[in-house]
């Protein structure tokens, strides 16, 4: 039996077992800023990545349109058939929408919950173990961009900024395990049911909708958006839909499993929202008390 | 040119992992089993099999924590693991004689002994959330196939390359 470990690569061991366990207590702080070198890494591996991204993902979306020509026949008619239901829609949209402006004219209000500013970026990566859910997308601080702005697909929410460096950021998926990365969201529909997405079944691949009230009616279906009401998020953006209620471990609250709408892991082109609504100033708060 | 095509090399890997492979996985298209790339860590594998071992294990530490600071949050897991990976197969490939077999189940082990770390050490931090048995079949298993197609796949380059680089040391 040959030795692994001599006394003094034991010692070794031990150390660097100590030194990990100080850098894992380190890096679980919440830190909102990277620090230089991180920052100068993740842009200079940044570049790198999206110069192997771009071609990688042409090939694949070759490919993806290859094996589409298939269904395109059917789609077609599908989507002929929806044409006409549009043209009502976009009427109906526009009068509502005049309608809106129009009594928030009378109100004089300006900004509410629902307004954002895009900033249009793409996707150059993403973690490859996928315990941690990251996508890395184009832009960074240099691009307005500031850690925990929501990001959406064109098909809807798919999560939020995590760190940020001068031309490229992190963006944490809803579907990421994180203890920290939760979202408050309301059930679409007359009475408003408030919960929120705690974590990801990835075996059912569906999103965890948790602390639902136990009284609250809701059903396979129902669509589910952000609430806005974290200081965060815009309102109204779209996370996914139903499709299975249950109640938790103790049954004093309801879980549903959402079918995320965007699809988490076809990612091309995102867009990054900054909320227009002013968020509560804690110095004015202090201020005014003084 | 020679001197740094081996750091080139894992480089090239490092970053196809987080880019190229992601395209092409099956995950992409949703199905339940995921595959995850360790390019860099077979080439690292590689490296501590055939030079000394302090080698294999400075690439380990740079590319673990690389690897901690672009693709995860915590800092440490990947850096620890890897240097232990590539610390543990420099001993084994001591014992055994070389060649494309030993070459392959080294791979196989190192790959297994790295996965099943990251995911020991991330259920401890409360970043993984999965059964054992899930983890075996829907993520260790599609692993080690991916891995040990690539292991193969750059057996015979790396294999020159690194006899060439071992013979100009001695």
């Amino acid at each position: 039996m040959p030795q692994f470990f001599s006394n003094k690569r034991l010692i070794i061991l031990l150390a660097s077992i100590i030194v990990l366990v100080a850098m894992i207590g380190f890096s679980m702080k919440q830190r909102e800023e990277l620090s230089w070198p991180e920052q100068f890494l993740k842009d200079t591996v940044g570049w790198t990545q999206s110069v192997f991204y771009k071609p990688a993902n042409y090939i694949a979306g070759f490919f993806e349109n290859v094996s589409e020509m298939k269904q395109i026949y059917h789609e077609n008619k599908l989507l002929k058939a929806r044409l006409d239901e549009y043209a009502q829609l976009s009427a109906d949209y526009q009068e509502l929408k005049d309608t809106n402006d129009t009594l928030k004219a009378q109100l004089d209000k300006q900004e509410d919950l629902t307004d954002y500013k895009i900033r249009e970026a793409s996707v150059i990566g993403r973690s490859p173990d996928s315990w941690n859910q990251f996508v890395f997308i184009n832009k960074g601080s240099k691009d307005g961009i500031e850690p925990k702005m929501a990001v959406i697909s064109p098909q809807g929410f798919i999560g939020k900024i995590s760190k940020v460096s001068p031309f490229h950021s992190t963006v944490q998926l809803i579907s990421d395990n994180d203890r920290t990365n939760r979202f408050s969201a309301i059930v679409q529909g007359n009475d408003r049911i408030f919960g929120t997405i705690e974590g990801y079944d990835s075996k059912k691949q569906k999103l965890m909708f948790k602390k639902i009230p136990m009284d609250a009616k809701i059903k396979k279906g129902q669509q589910v958006i952000t609430s806005g009401l974290g200081e965060v998020f815009p309102r109204g953006l779209l996370i996914g839909e139903i499709t299975e209620v249950e109640p938790d471990e103790v049954g004093l609250t309801q879980t549903a499993y959402l079918k995320p709408s965007a699809n988490l892991f076809d990612l091309d082109h995102l867009m990054v929202l900054e909320r227009k609504m002013e968020t509560l100033d804690e110095d004015e708060f202090t201020k005014e008390e003084e | 040119m020679n001197r740094i095509l081996l750091p080139f090399l894992a480089y090239v890997a490092f970053v196809a992992e987080s880019t190229i492979m992601q395209v092409m996985l099956p995950e992409y298209n949703g199905e339940g089993w995921l595959m995850v790339p360790r390019f860099t860590l077979v080439i690292i594998l590689f490296i501590s099999m055939y030079l000394k071992p302090q080698v294999g294990i400075a690439y380990a530490l740079v590319f673990g924590l690389l690897t901690d600071l672009l693709y995860t949050d915590i800092i440490g897991v990947y850096m620890f693991s890897m240097a232990l990976t590539a610390y543990l197969t420099s001993v084994f490939s001591r014992l055994v004689f070389g060649n494309v077999f030993v070459a392959f189940f080294l791979s196989l082990i190192g790959v297994t002994c790295l996965e099943t770390l990251v995911f020991g050490l991330n259920s401890l931090v409360g970043v993984a959330d999965m059964a054992w048995g899930i983890y075996l079949y829907d993520r260790l298993l599609p692993t080690l196939l991916l891995n040990g197609v690539f292991t193969l796949a750059i057996y015979y380059f790396i294999d020159k390359h690194l006899q060439k680089i071992k013979d100009r040391l001695n």
